[in-house]
Parts: C-alpha cells; structure tokens; sequence
C-alpha cells in the first residue's frame, strides 16, 4: 500500500510530466470539443479518441485481474447538469481544467484568472450544498438506487464484472470498438474534407494541412495569439 | 533538443499520457483535476475566512475537509511546474494578458461556470474522458453527453459574440 507522501509525489511527477506533453503537444480538451462543432477541425479529438482506447483496454484489463483503483462514484442527473454547465464555461474561458493550468504555466494572466474564477465558483456553490437536498453528495453515496437522491445506483466496469461473471476486458473491448468506429469515422470526413478542398484547389489538396491554421481561439487564445505577434517564436494552438 | 523545437504530435503525447494514467490507475486512481481543485478553494477558503468560519459550511465538514495531504492537488501544480519548465526551455514562456474587457468578461463567467459544474457534478472534464468514461461508470456517459451539449451551447454563444 502506498503512503500518502508516495501518493503526493506520485501524482507530482504525473502532473509534470502531463504538463510537459500538453505545453510541448498544444493539445487542449476545450479545443477537442468546440473545434470539432464550429470548424469541423479534429486534431485535438483525434488524439482525445487515441487515449480513451488506450485507457478504455488499460482500465478494464486491470479491473480483470483485480488490480487498479477505479473511483467509487455516485451517479445522478448532476453529473448532466454539471457538466454542461462546465461545457459552457470551458468554451466561453477558451480553458479546460488542464490547459488553464498549462497555460498558466506559460505566464498567460488570463488562464490564471478563470482558474481564480474557477475556484470563486467552487466555494461560493459549496455554500449551497446540503446533504438533504440535491445536488447529493456523501449521505446519498450508498450505491443503492435512490431516486429522491436522484441516483441510479452504482455501475462501472467493475460491478459489471462482478455481477456477471463476464471480465471486465470484454466490456472494455466493446467501448474499444465503438471509439475506434468514432475515430475512423473522422478520419474519413477529414479524407473527405481533403478530397472536397483538392477538386476546388489541387495545390491545397497536395499540401493540406491536417489541422486547419489561423484558428481563432477565444478569450484567453485571443490574447496569446496577440502576444505571439510581437515576440513571434510563439506557436499557435490551432 | 528536438521536443523543444518542434510542436509534439498530440496523438503522441496523449499516447503517453495516457499510459502513465493507467499506471497512476493502478497506484491510486486515474488521472483527475476537479478534486484537486476543490481542495485547493478549501484550503483557500480556510486561509482567507478562517477555520472557524469554515466549519460552519456543511461541504468542507462533511465532504471536503481541507488538506495539504491529498494527491489530486499535487497533479494540478505538478502540471503548471511542467508546463512551466516545458515554456521556459523551449523559449515560449512570456507574460500574456488579454487587451479587451470583453475576453476578461469572458474569461471570468467561464471560471465561474467551470467551478459551479465541479461542484455540482463532483466530476471535470478530465475525469470524465480520462478516468469514469474508460472505467465504464454511467457517470462518465452522463457526464460526456452534459459537457459536450455545454460545449455546444457555449460554441453558439462564442459564434455570436465573434459575430457582434
């Protein structure tokens, strides 16, 4: 059992290194999602897809062998609502969870001010919070069906497993299959997209980018891309 | 070196994230930011108003209790001190502030809403692609739907701002 310093400095070089790869890669979630609905851009979704297949057969393979910590979760309609919430502000702020850390890591005073922002939000909500009300929290998280709670009882891979019989892989390996079916299914609008370009401009088919350039990126993009002018070593996150 | 010259293929750098996510997996839980974060507005709170203060809120008694011993904050500061290190030797790191009041406008009703929905759902957008969804938690699908019916709403809305 690892001590809870192993599991601080465990997930400090984790953190790093995730840092590192998403500084160095410009990948960002907000990005994942708004750039795939408004310009039909999947460079970030693609690898989004590429690390829930490798996580999907990860999980559910350890889950199989009765190893890994898979996180004891509540599920209701908050989870919905919550995140659509989330889902809004993510694409207003230009920011997810990671690429405002990241960013602010760049020295962007922006980034750092939705994360101010963000924890503005988490507490003054907290004030909210009663466990006899919902949204539930700790009283309702029994795992039982609980409808005034508005939960729908407790259910992952691992119940799945448990109340089967079936290993957890095989479930993994049907989520594995309908993410690769999502992932190809883009590939082939971006060959689609590249043809389309090519018949109205055979220079541009040849040297199509795979990422569309010159995105314009909101708030927070819009004064890195302003910055990025004046010293001009700065890449965009496209 | 090469990494810090050239944009890294994210396809790559996801790859190996989410390798290291399955071995943080398997060592105490996957890849989360939410609940680090919640952490730190306890610890925050407890700083600015006082633990007596706090104690008189429910959620940082019940649900949270604020303190330092708890890995998910160190993830989010571990990804700022990389992201930091990763700017300053590939010469990107530079001071950048947004000119218009309208992105600051922006910016801050994003926060806002971000920290409202961590609260409310008690999951990110992190650990819905990178830890509930690949564990096949109804949670993770529920949660993907809420944040990519958000992310589309919040679109539309960025459009006709860009618009106007």
């Amino acid at each position: 059992m690892i001590t809870v310093t192993g599991q601080c400095v465990a997930a400090f070089i984790f953190g790093s290194t995730v840092g590192l790869l998403v500084q160095r890669s410009r990948w960002c979630n907000t990005a994942a999602l708004r750039d795939a609905m408004l310009f039909k851009s999947y460079r970030n979704t693609k690898a989004l897809l590429v690390a829930m297949m490798i996580l999907t057969l990860g999980f559910t393979g350890f889950i199989s062998v009765g190893n890994g910590n898979p996180m004891r979760f509540d599920v209701g309609l908050n989870q919905f609502v919550g995140l659509f919430l989330f889902g809004i502000g993510m694409v207003l702020a230009g920011a997810c969870t990671v690429s405002s850390w990241v960013k602010t890591g760049e020295g962007n005073i922006g980034a750092l001010w939705a994360l101010l922002f963000l924890i503005i939000g988490l507490f003054v909500s907290s004030l909210l919070w009663s466990f006899t009300y919902w949204p539930p929290a700790a009283a309702t998280m029994t795992g039982q069906p609980n409808l005034a709670g508005l939960q729908f009882g407790f259910a992952d891979a691992l119940t799945l497993q448990q109340k089967t019989g079936i290993p957890a892989i095989v479930f993994g390996l049907i989520q594995f299959a309908a993410l690769l079916a999502l992932y190809r299914l883009i590939l082939r609008k971006e060959l689609v997209m590249q043809t389309a370009r090519g018949q109205l401009n055979p220079q541009v088919a040849r040297s199509a980018p795979e990422v569309s350039p010159a995105m314009p990126e909101p708030a927070i993009g819009v004064a890195m891309a302003g910055s990025a002018g004046a010293s001009g070593s700065y890449q965009e996150e496209v | 070196m090469d990494l810090f010259k050239k944009t890294l293929d994210p396809i790559i750098a996801l790859a190996i994230i989410a390798l290291l996510d399955v071995f943080l997996f398997v060592i105490v839980g996957a890849w989360t930011v939410g609940g680090g974060e919640t952490m730190l507005a306890g610890l925050a709170a407890k700083y600015v108003l006082g633990a007596k203060t706090l104690e008189r809120i429910p959620f940082w008694t019940l649900v949270f209790t604020p303190t330092w011993a708890y890995w998910k904050i160190y993830i989010s500061l571990g990804m700022g001190f990389g992201s930091f290190v990763a700017a300053v030797l590939s010469k990107e790191f530079y001071w950048r502030v947004p000119r218009h009041l309208s992105e600051w406008v922006m910016i801050t009703i994003g926060g806002l809403l971000m920290g409202i929905g961590i609260r409310l759902s008690f999951v990110c957008n992190v650990s819905t692609f990178f830890g509930l969804t690949p564990e096949m938690n109804l949670g993770g699908y529920l949660a993907v739907s809420g944040i990519v019916a958000g992310a589309w709403v919040g679109s539309w809305i960025y459009k006709r701002v860009l618009e106007a």
